[in-house]
């Protein structure tokens, strides 16, 4: 890799550390990945692309124009996805209409009842679902969509069993927030063995130095930080036989 | 592999009755060893051949938790199970309890003190180096523990599972095992419970839900098919 994007926020000395221990070797990009796309939704992109002071005020946990700025990279991998017979996997939240599974969360946000919708519009003025995945990468018939409660894709989700079934055994990364959704199911996809590829261009954050420290742990310990440009050729050379959904109603 | 009409030739015939039978007739299928197998050796740790092979009801008052005569019969085919799964390069994973005097305990029933070599292996089943040995506190071989981590990294996708107590911690992991999305057989004449129905029963229930429960002949015949192609290979090479 070339200039990283967390050389900025590293010390001359972090550079060394991490360079003669060893550390960000390149774990490959394993057989037969999925496409993984972590809580893209309304909830962390806002309804429309705006700074991301303005963006919080309706939509508390919104990165911003960051997210906006990789929703076409995350289109782009999800198309390329399409077309290779690819599984394309996606998490959002659900809370129910009294809050009351928002557990943990609400004892380190003072904002988390706003992500309470009743499915009607609220404060927000729009009428989305907070947890509705964005239109603009809208999850087709033979898409995968998995609900989840607490950071980790895997905790508490079928998602080790679907990538069993389809016969998967890697993930190439994307989606928010870096530093918590992600890094909690990539951490959780290293203890399970399974490779992670994360396409840098294609995660986000709310916090630009959390964003950029913790791709630089992820790649040091848990998983290839790799760009949009090298990851799509190595997905147009994947020639896969997956057990995908047919997409379509059983007769 | 067994045929469908064998579907139901194991030992629950005398303990289910033929209209239970009929309810289920339409889970008949043809039964097999997955393709990349793995081995899963649960708990034959020295506690359950206590006493010797009588029955557990005998054993009892001294050995509470001996399967006493269930565990002795299985021995010799458990043995044949294990070589023939070496033979075919079947990857080996044991599992055993974790000894510790304050141990969370997987079962509800009342202990009495254990000492630390209730919780190794049998030396009939002396694991060898390149196998995987692991240790649990609960029922199940993958609660809280690296099992499927294992399975991943070496791309297994099935499992022949063996060991005790069927209705324990057998029934627990092949549960787990089924909700994973691993394809698994469970060799019937290589589990054993300390009651004789109860054994019936969860092979009966496994068999049906979760898993193949097959003979271990039909497993070996299976697994010797392997070793034939695999020396085949080696000699057209």
């Amino acid at each position: 890799m070339n200039k990283a994007c967390w050389d900025d926020f590293l010390t001359e000395r972090d550079k060394q550390v991490f360079s003669q221990g060893g550390f960000g070797a390149i774990a490959g990009m394993g057989k037969r990945p999925a496409l993984l796309i972590i809580d893209v939704s309304y909830n962390f992109c806002g309804d429309k692309r705006e700074p991301i002071l303005e963006s919080i005020k309706r939509f508390h946990n919104s990165c911003g124009e960051d997210a906006w700025n990789s929703l076409p990279h995350i289109k782009s991998l999800r198309d390329k996805c399409h077309d290779k017979g690819i599984p394309v996997i996606y998490t959002t939240g659900i809370v129910r209409d009294d809050g009351w599974d928002k557990g943990s969360w609400a004892w380190k946000s003072s904002r988390t009842n706003e992500d309470v919708n009743n499915g009607a519009p609220n404060e927000r003025d729009s009428n989305r679902d907070g947890n509705d995945i964005m239109d603009e990468i809208a999850p087709g018939p033979r898409d995968i969509v998995i609900r989840k409660l607490k950071p980790s894709a895997f905790f508490g989700t079928p998602l080790m069993a679907f990538l069993n079934d389809l016969g998967a055994d890697s993930l190439i990364v994307t989606g928010t927030t870096t530093s918590g959704c992600v890094r909690a199911s990539v951490l959780d996809a290293f203890s399970n063995n399974l490779r992670c590829t994360i396409v840098e261009e294609a995660c986000f954050d709310r916090s630009q130095a959390s964003h950029a420290v913790n791709l630089c742990d992820m790649h040091a310990k848990y998983a290839d930080v790799v760009s949009i440009n090298e990851v799509l050729p190595r997905l147009e050379a994947i020639d896969p036989v997956y057990n995908l959904p047919t997409g379509s109603p059983l007769k | 592999m067994a045929s469908k009409t064998d579907f139901e030739n194991h030992c629950w015939a005398d303990v289910v009755s033929d209209e239970d039978i009929r309810t289920y007739a339409p889970y008949a299928r043809e039964t097999y060893v997955g393709e990349n197998v793995g081995l899963l050796v649960i708990d034959l740790y020295n506690l359950v051949y206590k006493g010797g092979a009588k029955y557990p009801h005998e054993l009892e008052p001294d050995f509470p938790n001996s399967c006493g005569i269930y565990a002795h019969d299985a021995i010799e085919p458990t043995k044949r199970l294990i070589s023939g799964c070496r033979a075919a390069n079947v990857p080996i994973f044991y599992v055993t309890a974790q000894f510790n005097p304050h141990r969370v305990n997987s079962t509800r029933r009342v202990h009495l003190p254990m000492v630390a070599h209730d919780c190794e292996i049998h030396e009939a089943f002396a694991p060898e180096p390149e196998d995987v040995v692991f240790r649990k506190e609960r029922p199940s071989a993958f609660f809280g523990t690296p099992l499927i981590a294992h399975l991943n990294q070496r791309r297994i996708d099935s499992l022949i599972v063996c060991g005790e107590s069927t209705s324990g911690c057998v029934r627990a992991s092949v549960l787990e095992a089924h909700m994973l999305g691993k394809h698994v057989s469970v060799v019937e004449e290589c589990c054993f419970d300390r009651s004789e129905l109860t054994h019936k029963v969860n092979l009966f229930d496994m068999h049906h839900k979760y898993a193949d429960v097959m003979h271990l002949e039909e497993v070996l015949d299976d697994l010797k098919t392997r070793v034939e192609e695999k020396d085949k290979i080696a000699l057209s090479a």
